[in-house]
Formats: structure tokens, C-alpha cells, sequence
């Protein structure tokens, strides 16, 4: 077991399932005290283990999965490569490695926009004014990394002033998604807006992988429950059809996750990956999707309980899922890709 | 758009047709527009129990339509009791007490029980001024139900019961219960259960949140040594497991699912429009394709509802309607986050959600279909052995 599949361990997955998870309709209520210092703790450990950059970040989004880890990992990363991109901040990235620099990727004024085409900023010299919406752990971390344009525009935005005011929203998941307002907000803009769809498209796997991450562990959830529970005289594990299911969801986990790693070591070496990006999110999506409404329905009506972890794996993947955009969104794009590649 | 399909149902007589018409019209009344979006709206916690809009129909007969008039319904059919199951919940109208309360526990009462029990309840029930809940499901025996372990005993010339019941709802706010319980050991599981009419405000009945993630808690209600008479027995002793069978498959047509599944879907394809996504092929392919598998499940469950009318239910054919319809509230309710995108996963408390927060709601809601009323593989165990001679 590697070093950081070692912090992931199972034993502490309910844990971490249950971290910073607010009740119904909290409103603008923050996580508890414990929970912070509980997260803060997990991200000192994986920044101690050099876990925040470097080729295994996929696999570290995976491992994750499984306990539902809430945290700015997978934005803070993505943020990072647009830095690197960009060639003048390396001592944030330093500080990113170390796990002192956080940061959000915002790049939705509405639900409904994609990511491919981030919403409008207007940007007057050092200053940028907005709205963003969605935008995960904004009123934690350190910068935003705002995204405004069709040739996008990437604006890095302190949060701690005057001009970025957040709310929490109150969503399905439960967790840390803000809406940011920013009213001529002090930025440093970066010059590598043309590494955009590239840093998007990696992104996407490793979002991809944490998604399969979370099929995984929503199977091993089920899994356990049926080998625990009796009806008609017999572990539920014993009745195939239920069995079966698992399995072939366990297969598509593996085909999926094993389809991001591949292409995310193709992007290593150069490629143009956006559309397996694409299409290995999409996958993912409605995999995790899938598999964590089995999760409820293979735990009966105790599926449907607070106590019952099924149901956060249920909450959870419906948002984690759409983070990077929709399936729909993501086929069409994929759509395009092809028929751009298939020209006659 | 569900109101132009259902307006074409071409086997309803004239008077059904009208009596659709006005059903709707009091659903379409501000009184019940308002109370709709209130409920949409609920804070957390609070949940539809006797609504003033069951009162508002159980005046008209409307709540039971197809029970006697000198039991508080109307005198009509399964179709009429069809069709205002079908607008409540078109209209955004909860019915899980209408269903617990009339579908279940009333038609037991209806068809098994005595003189005097229906005198005693079927008035209030069909009024919209008592609830009754269902007390089958136990810690221990969910689908299996035939390993319940809720005990009544003989206690001179009545019984006392004892045991725990889980997962039902509304028995918080309910008036008396549809409780199985073992009163002979035998053998086989099935053998010496029976049904008792359980007073809810006994003393030794404790109603305890068991919370659930959708809007609705469950319950845990521990039965402690109640005292029952005679005249609470449902049915014959011992020959409860036969009777919960007949029982549900005759509640058994898909059309309350269905409905459902149906509104979800309106909301859907309104905000496709009102988003433009509904004039984009890759949005509105998928919603065509899951119109069209409602509208099968819609002229499933009307089948269903029509061969109960005749007196003629089909038991296989009913498992095919409550399974096909409530296998499509998953993709429905993903169908739902491609056309809102992250808005669609917003609380109706956070004041931003699109309509009232429905679809986040649903989405919570979404997996309890497969599994109550008889779960989806208890539904195609059915329909293998006895539609098909297999296993
Ligand atoms: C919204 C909702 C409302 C409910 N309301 C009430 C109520 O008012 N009163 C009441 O008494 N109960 C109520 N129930 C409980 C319901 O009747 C049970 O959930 C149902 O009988 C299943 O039992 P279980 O939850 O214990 O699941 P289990 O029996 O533990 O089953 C777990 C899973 O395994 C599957 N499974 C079980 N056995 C087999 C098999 N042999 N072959 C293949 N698959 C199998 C099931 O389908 C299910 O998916 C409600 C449930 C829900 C979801």
C-alpha cells in the first residue's frame, strides 16, 4: 500500500464521509470546529507525503473517492497546472506542494453553463467584477482562480478582501459550494488562458478517476451490506442476481478508471486528450451515478436513512458528477471532437 | 403536456371524461395551487400530514370515489379512484397518507373488514380526518416478510402484542395501523400470521424518527405488551399472509408511480423549454425517449386500472406496470441535471433553486420508488414465476 492509499485507508472512510457534511437547509452555517481541524489534518498529512503534485495525482483522486473526501484537492490542482502553465509563480507553487496555498477553480455564473465555455468577467486592468456560482470551498481557500470568456481570461483572485463576498449554498450535497461576488476585486491575470481546454481536459481525468473512486466504494459498501444481511435464510450475497449486479458495476469500474489512467499518461507525454477526457467523464459520471442509487437500493429502506452511508454516497456523486460538466454537455463536446476528427 | 395526453384517454366513458374535468378544476383552484407550493416549501422537518385539500375532497366524496356513499366515498369506480390519484399528483399534492390511509388500510377495511370496523373508520378515512398507517416491514424482515417477529398472544378473549416495526411512515401523525403479527408458530413463515387494527395512541406504542434523507422521516414503532380485542382481528387468525397479498396486488396498478414519474418529468421538459436546451438535439433526444417509456408505463397502468374496474385484476401484469415506471425515475432525475445543470442540485431552502427545489427533492426521493410497494426484484420474481414458469 502506498503512502497516501495508506492516509485513504478504509477504516477511515465513514469518517471522512461524514466531514464537514451540514444539516438539511443549513444555510450559511460553516463546517464544525472538528471537522475542520479533522481536514486540515488530512490535508497536512497528504501534502507531507508530497502528495499535491507529481504524476500520481490521478490515483490519489481515486483513492479519495471511496470516503467521499470533501476538499479543494482536485480544484487546487487544476489551478496549479494554469500557474505552471503561466511560468512566473513558481514560489506558489511551492507553496501548493507544501499544502499552505489552496485554491478554487470558479468559472459558472449559472447551473447551467459548462465549463468549456466559462462565463463572462469584466476585467478592468488589476481588477476584475463578476458573479460566480458553484464555485467549491471559495470562503476557505486562499485564491480563486476566476475563468471569464470564450478565450478565457484566468484572474487570480485573493479571497481574503474587499471586493469577493461569498455565500454558501445550500445544495443536494450538503458540502462547501459558494457563490462568489466579485466587485472589482484585485487580481493577477496569467498569461496562460491558452492552456485552458488542456489543463480542463486533465482535469477531467482525474476527476474521472475520482468518480470511478466512488463507484468503487459505493460496490464495496453494497458488497458488505449483503454479505451481512439475511433474508430467506441466507446472506443476500448469496442470491446472483444481486451478485451479478455488483460485479459488472465492479467491471465498468475498472474499465473506466483503467480508460483515464491511460489517457492520462498519453497527455504525459503530449497528446491532445480532450476527448477521451471527455468521454471517460461522461462514463464516470453516470458509473458513479449509478452505482451509488444501487448502493441505496441494495441497502433496502435502511438505504434511505441519514445513518446509512449509501445515501451520502447518493447525494455526493449526483453533485461530484456534474463538477466539471454535465454528461450531456460532455457528449455533445465529444460528439464534436469526433467529427472533427473524422472529416472526409 | 401530460393534460393533453390524459384529456385523449379513448376508453373513459363521457361521465368519467367530465368527472376528470372536474377534478382537475378543483385542483387548478388557488386554493390548492397555494397550499402545493407551500408544501414544496416546507421547512425542514415539517411534512404533509392530514392536508386541509383531503378534507376539501372528502367533502365531495372525492378521497375514496370508489367506496359507498354511506361509507364517505362516492359510489364510483377504480377509473375515478384512478383519476384523482392521478391530478393530485399531477398537481403537486403529496399522497402518501391518501394511499397509506385509503388505498391500503381503507380497502382492507373495505373488503375484509367486519361491519363494525368499517363503521368505525371508512367515514373518517374517506373525510380526510383520520390517518392509517402500515405496519408489515420489521428490522429483520423487509422482503422477507414472512420472518416478521411481532408477536400477538393470547390474553383471555383478546391478545397482547409485542414487537418492533420499521421504515413505515406517518404513523407519527396516524390514528390506528394495519399491524402483521405472529400468532402461531409454524414451520413455514407464512403459516399463523395475522392482521390486527393497532390503536397508535395506546400507551404501550412508541413512535420514535428513524430520519431520512428524502423530505419524509421513517419511523421505528415499538409495540410494548398492547392489549387488542377480538374485534381488532382483520380477516380471519392466522390467515393474514394470504390476505396481505391479495390485499396489495388489488392496490397494484402503477398509476400512483407513474404519476409521479410523470410530474417529474413536466418539470423537466418546462425547464428545457424555458432553458432552450428542449429546441437542442442532445437535450431533447434523451427526454423524448424517456416521454415515450412514460407513455407506455401511463397506458400500462390505465390497462391495469381498467381490468381492476372489470373485476379482473392481472397480478403479472401489474408487477410489469409498478416495475417499468419506477425504473425510470433514475434516468428522469439524471435527465434532470443534464438540462439544469449544478442548478438542479439545489434545496428548496436555498431561495436560487429552480422549481421550488422539486428536482433536488426528487433526487432524494428517486431510489425509495424501486424499493416501496414491493421492490423492483420482488416485482420481477413475480413476473419470472408466474408470467413466465421460470425459477
Ligand atoms: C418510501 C418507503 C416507504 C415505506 N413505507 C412503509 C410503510 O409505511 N410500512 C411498512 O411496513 N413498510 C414500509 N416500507 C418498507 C418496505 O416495505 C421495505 O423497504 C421493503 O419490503 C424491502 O425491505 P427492506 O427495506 O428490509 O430491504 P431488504 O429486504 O433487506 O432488501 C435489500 C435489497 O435486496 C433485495 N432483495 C431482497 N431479497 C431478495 C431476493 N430474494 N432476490 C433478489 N433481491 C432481493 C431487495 O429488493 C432490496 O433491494 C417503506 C419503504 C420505503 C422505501
Amino acid at each position: 500500500m502506498t503512502a497516501v492509499a495508506e492516509l485513504f485507508h478504509p477504516d477511515l472512510n465513514p469518517t471522512l464521509r461524514r466531514l464537514g457534511e451540514r444539516p438539511r437547509g443549513a444555510g450559511r452555517a460553516g463546517p464544525s470546529e472538528e471537522d475542520r481541524q479533522v481536514r486540515e489534518s488530512v490535508w497536512a498529512t497528504l501534502a507531507e507525503l508530497d502528495g499535491l503534485r507529481g504524476p500520481g495525482l490521478l490515483d490519489t483522486a481515486e483513492l479519495m473517492g471511496p470516503g467521499l473526501y470533501q476538499s479543494p484537492f482536485l480544484d487546487t490542482v487544476f489551478a496549479a497546472e494554469l500557474l505552471a502553465a503561466d511560468g512566473r509563480f513558481g514560489a506558489e507553487l511551492d507553496r501548493i506542494a507544501a499544502g499552505e496555498l489552496t485554491l478554487a477553480v470558479a468559472m459558472r455564473e449559472h447551473g447551467t453553463d459548462e465549463p468549456d465555455q466559462p462565463a463572462a468577467l469584466t476585467v478592468a486592468r488589476d481588477r476584475v467584477t463578476g458573479v460566480r456560482r458553484f464555485v467549491a470551498f471559495a470562503a476557505e481557500v486562499d485564491h480563486l482562480l476566476v475563468v471569464g470568456g470564450q478565450e478565457p481570461v484566468l484572474a487570480l483572485v485573493p479571497v481574503r478582501q474587499r471586493g469577493v463576498r461569498t455565500r454558501r449554498q445550500d445544495d443536494l450535497g450538503r458540502g462547501d459550494l459558494y457563490e462568489v461576488v466579485l466587485t472589482g476585486a484585485r487580481a493577477r491575470l496569467l498569461t496562460s488562458g491558452g492552456h485552458y481546454a488542456t489543463a480542463l481536459a486533465n482535469a477531467r481525468l482525474r476527476l474521472a478517476a475520482h468518480l470511478a473512486g466512488i463507484a468503487r466504494g459505493a460496490v464495496e459498501l453494497s458488497a458488505a451490506h449483503l454479505k451481512d444481511r439475511r433474508a430467506f435464510g441466507a446472506p443476500l450475497a448469496r442470491q446472483q442476481v444481486l451478485a451479478h449486479r455488483l460485479a459488472a458495476l465492479a467491471a465498468r469500474t475498472t474499465a473506466v478508471l483503467t480508460f483515464a489512467r491511460t489517457a492520462a499518461r498519453a497527455a504525459g507525454t503530449g497528446a491532445d486528450v480532450r476527448l477521451p477526457a471527455a468521454q471517460a467523464l461522461f462514463l464516470a459520471a453516470d458509473l458513479a451515478r449509478e452505482a451509488a442509487a444501487e448502493a441505496v437500493h441494495l441497502h433496502g429502506a435502511r438505504g434511505l436513512t441519514e445513518e446509512c452511508d449509501a445515501s451520502v454516497f447518493h447525494r455526493r456523486a449526483a453533485v461530484t458528477a456534474l463538477t466539471l460538466g454535465t454528461p450531456a454537455g460532455l457528449r455533445r463536446l465529444a460528439a464534436t471532437l469526433l467529427a472533427n476528427a473524422h472529416t472526409v | 403536456m401530460s393534460a393533453s395526453l390524459l384529456d385523449h384517454d379513448p376508453v373513459l366513458t363521457p361521465a368519467q371524461v367530465e368527472f376528470r374535468r372536474q377534478v382537475r378544476a378543483f385542483f387548478a383552484e388557488d386554493r390548492v395551487r397555494e397550499l402545493a407550493e407551500e408544501i414544496a416549501g416546507y421547512p425542514v422537518g415539517t411534512e404533509a400530514a392530514l392536508l386541509p385539500v383531503y378534507r376539501w375532497l372528502g367533502e365531495r366524496g372525492w378521497l375514496a370515489p370508489n367506496w359507498p356513499v354511506e361509507y364517505g366515498g362516492a359510489g364510483l369506480g377504480a377509473v375515478e379512484a384512478a383519476i384523482v390519484t392521478e391530478e393530485m399528483t399531477l398537481a403537486g399534492i403529496p399522497d402518501d397518507v391518501h394511499v397509506l390511509s385509503i388505498d391500503i388500510v381503507g380497502l382492507f377495511l373495505l373488503l375484509k373488514g367486519t361491519e363494525q370496523q368499517k363503521r368505525a373508520h371508512l367515514p373518517a378515512l374517506a373525510a380526510g380526518e383520520r390517518i392509517a398507517t402500515v405496519l408489515f416491514t420489521e428490522p429483520e424482515a423487509g422482503s422477507d416478510l414472512a420472518a416478521l417477529r411481532t408477536r400477538a398472544v393470547r390474553d383471555g378473549d383478546g391478545w397482547r402484542l409485542s414487537g418492533s416495526k420499521v421504515y413505515n411512515m406517518k404513523s407519527q401523525y396516524g390514528d390506528v395501523a394495519l399491524c402483521a403479527a405472529r400468532t402461531s408458530d409454524s414451520p413455514v413463515g407464512m403459516h399463523g400470521i395475522t392482521l390486527f387494527l393497532l390503536p397508535l395512541r395506546s400507551p404501550g406504542v412508541h413512535v420514535e424518527p428513524v430520519p431520512s434523507y428524502a423530505n419524509d422521516r421513517f419511523n421505528l414503532v415499538v409495540i410494548d405488551g398492547v392489549r387488542l380485542t377480538e374485534a381488532d382481528v382483520i380477516g380471519r387468525v392466522d390467515d393474514g399472509w394470504a390476505l396481505m397479498n391479495e390485499m396489495l396486488q388489488l392496490e397494484r396498478t402503477g398509476i400512483d408511480f407513474h404519476a409521479k414519474a410523470r410530474r417529474l418529468l413536466d418539470l423537466v421538459l418546462r425547464r428545457a423549454a424555458e432553458t432552450g436546451r428542449l429546441a437542442d438535439p442532445a437535450y431533447a433526444i434523451p427526454l423524448a425517449e424517456l416521454d415515450a417509456k412514460l407513455r407506455a408505463g401511463h397506458a400500462l397502468a390505465w390497462q391495469m386500472v381498467r381490468d381492476l374496474g372489470e373485476h379482473n385484476p392481472d397480478p403479472v401484469a401489474s408487477a410489469m406496470s409498478k416495475w417499468y415506471v419506477t425504473e425510470l425515475f433514475q434516468p428522469i432525475l439524471t435527465a434532470a441535471a443534464d438540462i439544469d445543470g449544478m442548478d438542479a442540485l439545489l434545496t428548496a431552502w436555498d431561495g436560487d433553486a429552480p422549481a421550488l427545489g422539486q428536482l433536488e427533492a426528487g433526487y432524494r426521493f428517486g431510489p425509495s420508488h424501486r424499493l416501496a410497494s414491493g421492490t423492483s426484484e420482488v416485482m420481477l420474481m413475480l413476473i419470472a414465476t408466474n408470467g413466465l414458469g421460470l425459477l
